[in-house]
């Protein structure tokens, strides 16, 4: 089991590199996660992960690809809810990445 | 052109794995596109009951989960009308917009689909 | 699409042979495998139902499940063994397994 230390906090992550609580995430979390993949967060990268944190309080579960992008359309229209900008922000895979930084679990139902 | 596939889903949400069972066919063959049906039958209705509290159980909650069907492209979802009546369940009720058959109607909808599983 | 629907639970502990009797379409067949044979124990509801089916409905039964609940088919439902279960698997469009 690995850890991250965030402000002198200690988040505890599964063998994949996720959340082991749901609770224990922050922006300052997500800043830390992005970094470990060499990510720099942009305002794009928040608005989807704050979208995946909502779509999970809703159906308690975290998207494969294409429901998130069927959401992403839903609620922020079809220029930002198709494969090619996500894929961009996500480094080719949003939903596994995006679960990650937004400090869900990894989505089951995603090969 | 895939087969489509009728999953048909006739226990009740909490004594057993076989409604998450249906649930994961579903999501996992939303997620290629597979084109799918759910038909709540029997006791499975009770899955679309309103005000559930799982969290009393410590289970999932397994009805926000089947909200998440159509985003999964599962978006042809049915209901036996004497599964519903037999129950004291009112179609205005259920927690999703599923269509409501009678017997005859069933039968039929069972023979347009080139695949069923009924868990 | 003709279906044919495939038993393996007790009608008796059940809901599963009535549900199915009632979906059943006019060319669909029944095969009664495990503890669904008892659905063929003589005398009771369950029996009658099936012997009272439109006979453009298959019905069949696996041999091994009778022979080792003692029970007998009546004239109306075919006794099938394990290659003619599969036989029947592929004479109709598809299965539905009732789990």
């Amino acid at each position: 089991m690995t850890h991250l230390s965030v402000a002198g906090r200690r988040i505890e992550l599964d063998k994949d590199g996720y959340l082991l609580a749901l609770a224990d995430w922050s922006e300052a979390v997500a800043e830390a996660l992005a970094q470990q993949e060499q990510l720099i967060l942009s305002a794009e990268h928040w608005q989807i992960l704050h979208l995946l944190r909502a779509f999970y309080a809703e159906f308690q579960l975290s998207p494969a690809n294409r429901p998130l992008i069927k959401y992403v359309a839903l609620k922020l229209g079809p220029e930002k809810g198709n494969s090619l900008h996500l894929n961009l922000l996500f480094k080719g895979a949003p939903a596994k990445l995006a679960a990650k930084l937004a400090g869900l679990p990894k989505p089951t139902n995603c090969l | 052109m895939s087969k489509s596939l009728l999953i048909i889903n006739r226990q009740s949400p909490w004594s057993g794995p076989s409604a998450r069972e249906a649930l994961d066919i579903a999501l996992a063959g939303g997620a290629f596109d597979l084109p799918l049906g759910m038909l709540f039958l029997d006791d499975g209705v009770f899955q679309l009951a309103p005000a559930q509290q799982p969290s009393a159980l410590q289970q999932k909650d397994l009805g926000a989960n089947l909200q998440a069907l159509p985003l999964f492209g599962v978006e042809s979802l049915y209901a036996s009308t004497r599964s519903l009546q037999e129950r004291g369940l009112e179609q205005q009720t259920l927690t999703l917009a599923a269509e409501v058959l009678d017997d005859a109607a069933l039968s039929a909808l069972i023979d347009r689909y080139d695949q069923v599983i009924t868990l | 699409m003709a279906t044919l629907h495939v038993l393996s639970h007790s009608p008796f502990s059940d809901g599963r042979l009535s549900s199915c009797l009632r979906l059943l379409g006019p060319a669909d067949g029944l095969l009664l495998c495990g503890d669904a044979v008892y659905a063929l124990q003589p005398g009771t509801a369950q029996r009658q139902a099936l012997e009272l089916m439109p006979a453009a409905i298959g019905l069949f039964a696996l041999d091994e499940d009778l022979c080792a609940r003692a029970l007998a088919a009546p004239a109306r439902v075919q006794v099938v063994d394990y290659p003619g279960f599969v036989e029947l698997s592929c004479r109709f469009d598809k299965v539905n397994s009732w789990l």
